[in-house]
Order: C-alpha cells, then structure tokens, then sequence
C-alpha cells in the first residue's frame, strides 16, 4: 500500500473547508489533512510556531492554499514559501474561486506547481479536490524531509 | 512710440491741428528772417520742412493752410518786391520752384502718412487677430485639457465598474458553491427519510443554484472580454468555422442537422476572441432548431468589399420578432421563456462586444418561426492603406 502525504489546507471559509474534507473522505485521504484557517495559521505550520511548536518534523506533501485570505493572502504565503531554502521545495496547488488571469500569472510567476479554480458543480468539487488528494498525497513522490501519514 | 501719442493727440482736436500748422509756419518764417539777416541765399527750406512735418503730423487741411501761409508769407516777405504779394518777373520761376517742391514734399509727406496709416491699422488689425487666436488656442487647450480629464475620469469609472462586476461574480461564486454543496450532501445524506416532494424542492434548489452558477460565470466571461488585451492577428474564419462546428458536433449527434459551410475568407482579429463569437452564434443556432426534425444551419460570408467582411449564420430555428431585434444584443436579455429555450442571455452581448472591440458591426434578422441569420462584420486586414501602398 501507498504511504500517504499530509496534505495542508489553507482555507478560511469553513465551509469550504467542510466539503474540502467531505470529498476527501470519500477516498480515505481526510485522516492526513491539516487545516489552517488563514495565511498567518498556514506559516505558524509550516514554521512550526505558536500552536503548531509542539507538531513533528516535516513538511507536508501538498499544500493546497486558498488565495482570498485574512491577514496574510495567499500570493504572500506563497511568496515566502519559494523564498525559504526549507520550504521552497514543497508542491503548492492554488485552490481558489478565483478565474483571473491576473491571479493566475502571479501565481505562476511565484512559482505554484498546479492552479486549479474551485468549481462551482458539487460532482465536480468533489472529484477536483479527490483527484488533487489523490495524486499529490498518494501518487506523487513529494521531495525528500516530507511528513508521511503513519 | 512718441510719434504715436503725437499723432494720437493731433488727431483728436482739429483746432490743436490746426494751431500746430499756425505755429510750424510762423517758426519757419522766424527762422527765415534769422536767414535772410545773416544773408543766407536759400530762404525756401525752412517753408518746405514746416510743411513737411505739418503735412506728416497734422493731416491734409492743415497741411494745406501751411502751404498757402507759407506761399503768401514767401512771397510777402522775401520775394521780390519785398512786401507785396506782387511776384516780379525774374523771380517767378523761383517762386514756381518753391510752389512746386512744396506740393511735392506735401504730397509726398501725405502719401507716406497714408501708407503708415494704412501700416499701422494692418498691425492693429494683426494685433487683435493674434489675440483672438491666442485666445481660440487657450479656448481649445482648455477644451483639451477637458477631454483628457473626462477621458481619465471615463477610464477609472469604466475599471471600477469592471472590478466591481468581477468582485461581485467572484464572491457571489463561494456561497453558490456551498448552497450547492450542501444541497447535494443532503440529497444524498437524506434520500431514503423524506418523501417525494421534499426530495423535488432538493433537486429545484440545485437546479436553480447552477444556473446561478452559469450566469456568473457567463457575467465573469463577459467582463472579462471588456478588459482583456486583444491579440490580433491574420485568421483564417473557414478554419475556425469548422473546428468550432466539430466540436459542436459532439453533443449533437442524436440531432439531425444539415451543414453548409461556404468559403470564408481570411480576416484580420483575435482568435481565441472570435472563436468565442463563432461558437456563441452557432450553438444559438443550434438550440433554436431543436424543435426542427431537420435543422438547416449555413454559415456563410454575405457582403465583401475591399476593407470589411461580413460573416452570417443562418438557421431555420425558432426565429424571432424583428420589433425586438435591438434587444437582442442587450446583457441578460432575452426573446424566449426559460422553459422553451435554456439561456443566460449574455451570449449575444458577448458577441457584441467582441465584434464592436474589432471595429466591426453585429446585426440579426429574422421572423418568427422562419429562423434567424445573425450577421458579424470584421476588417480583412490590419492596414488596408498599407496593402494599397504595397501594390502600387
């Protein structure tokens, strides 16, 4: 069997993060999902600060990052991310509502593996988020210093 | 500039003038006497020059009282015999010499004034002509700086409103996604515990909700379109026609549809922009026969000249009333029920926009019942005046 990733999701509505969880349920990916509710929580992660100071080492396989976010936005999130020597091998995916080109080329430009616009289709939410899950936590071979679920 | 005010006081009391000839000829009388009684021969350039400048500053009357004073005082005084104004014969052609050099200096003086005159109210007339330019360059500047304002002002509500369609299609997107969402978790969650009517109102929620979803999609699209760049470029529209067709294809194929696809010639625009307006036209033209057992659809070119194209699909659809045709192209609106035909009514505006942002024109006929035919106008080519120049 596949060892699966951590999968980080940055998400402050929490009923996006509710159905984000729903389909990721469907394929038993749930258990190994973190959750951080804005840009600020999302670094305290992945820095392993305030209340995450106590979590284990490793960073996680995938992060999938809302861009739309209280205090820190996720363009900023991503930005400091590419720019750590730690972090900046982590796959980030934008998972956003967002379909501007704008939005998209910054994106790309700070250097996101995967840009994929939330649909507005439940079906095809739910398969978007479980194929993402899927191949980012099961089939990807993420880089070296990742947390695998265990 | 003392001249001027000279001739400006002159000019506005004849007495003044008139005194000042009086006073010219009586100096140069004085000036004569002094003349004569230090034996000066030539007693006649003191008269000429009082009428000279008599002639230059004080106008034609008083320029002639100088002469005939200065002509009597001539001869009174100091052509012989002395104190009569009995000319003697030897000095008559002095004295004619002396006439004659007056008229002439006089005349001269009055032809010259005239044309100073005439100068001077040239200059005045240029004068007043440049400060009526002057002041039609301040007016269009004005009005330029004016046009440029409402044209910055126009430009920054134009983006706001365009942010402010984006924002509202953006964030309305999320909840939509959530009344969906947990629409379909509970028809999912609750399918076996409530009966068939509860179960109808789920499903009417989710239907409605994606079509929600549609028009801000379709919304987003279309103000998309207003602010994007456009990358134009030499398209070939038969080409286009036919790959939108076979991708239309594949979701008609329990339809029957007889295609006609005329040549179509190559026009100058943005592809991916033109696409949009082909397929928006064609699937229209699609839906509209629906009720047709066999649809007819021609897409075909109707009018060519020299600079412009204008491309037309044509069907034998629903068609509609020619007394709504400038409605046809408006944002959200539409010709036919929801129940008839599904739609968000933006496909048209879109089209539109597209075709207007090319320079072109868009237009539509067409009867109920008897189809449509929706007509697009492109530029064949980015420089007609170029290509002219090329081929001469």
């Amino acid at each position: 069997m596949n060892t699966l990733g951590r999968i980080l999701i940055v998400e402050d509505d929490p009923r996006d993060v509710e159905l984000t969880l729903t389909a990721l349920e469907e394929y038993n990916l749930a258990n190994a999902v973190v959750v951080a509710r804005d840009g600020q929580e999302a670094l305290d992660y992945l820095y392993r600060r305030g209340q995450f100071h106590t979590r284990s080492d490793g960073n996680p396989a995938v992060m999938l990052l809302d861009l739309k976010l209280p205090k820190v936005d996720g363009l900023e999130v991503l930005k400091q991310v590419r720019s750590d020597e730690y972090l900046k091998m982590i796959p980030v995916v934008v998972l956003t509502s967002s379909h501007e080109e704008k939005d998209m080329m910054r994106s790309y430009k700070l250097g996101v593996n995967a840009y994929v616009v939330k649909p507005v289709d439940f079906h095809e939410f739910v398969n978007a988020v479980k194929e993402l899950g899927v191949f980012w936590a099961v089939i990807n071979e993420p880089p070296p210093g990742s947390v695998k679920k265990g | 500039m003392a001249t001027w005010n000279l001739q400006a006081q002159m000019g506005s009391s004849r007495v003044l003038r008139y005194g000042y000839s009086l006073a010219c000829v009586a100096i140069a009388m004085a000036v004569a006497l002094v003349f004569r009684h230090y034996r000066f021969h030539e007693l006649a350039p003191p008269f000429n020059l009082a009428i000279a400048v008599v002639t230059w500053y004080g106008g034609v009357g008083p320029s002639v009282m100088a002469l005939v004073l200065s002509t009597a005082c001539f001869d009174y005084f100091f052509s012989s015999p002395i104190h009569s104004f009995v000319i003697s014969r030897g000095d008559l052609p002095a004295f004619f010499a002396f006439m004659v050099w007056a008229v002439l200096i006089a005349s001269f003086a009055g032809v010259r004034r005239r044309i100073e005159n005439d100068l001077s109210h040239a200059r005045d007339h240029l004068q007043i002509e440049l400060e009526h330019r002057k002041q039609q360059e301040g007016e269009i500047l004005k009005l330029n700086q004016e046009l440029i304002s409402r044209a910055a002002e126009l430009e920054s509500s134009n983006k706001e409103l365009e942010s402010f369609a984006y924002s509202v299609s953006h964030d309305l997107r999320a909840p939509l996604r959530h009344v969906v969402g947990f629409s379909e978790l509970l028809q999912k969650q609750a399918a076996s515990l409530v009966d068939d009517k509860s179960r109808r109102y789920i499903k009417t929620i989710l239907e409605s909700s994606k079509r929600m979803g549609n028009l801000i999609d379709d919304l987003l699209s279309f103000s998309r379109i207003g602010r994007a760049e456009t990358k134009k470029s030499l398209v070939n529209m038969e080409q286009l026609v036919k790959d939108v067709v076979s991708e239309i294809q594949r979701e008609t194929r329990d339809r029957e549809i007889a295609w006609k696809i005329d040549a179509l010639p190559v026009c100058y625009g943005d592809r991916s922009m033109l696409m949009v307006v082909l397929t928006n036209l064609i699937s229209n033209a699609v839906k509209f026969t629906r009720m047709r057992t066999r649809a007819e659809i021609e897409i075909g070119c109707a009018h060519r000249d020299n600079d412009d194209v204008e491309v037309f699909v044509r069907d034998n659809g629903a068609g509609f009333d020619m007394q709504y045709a400038n409605k046809l192209f408006g944002v959200f609106q539409r010709l036919h029920r929801a129940d008839e035909f599904e739609g968000t009514g933006i496909g048209l505006a879109t089209v539109q926009r597209i075709i207007h942002r090319h320079g072109g024109e868009v237009r539509a006929e067409g009867a109920v019942d008897e189809g449509a035919s929706f007509y697009f106008s492109l530029p064949k080519q980015q420089h007609p005046q170029v290509r002219a120049a090329n081929t001469v």
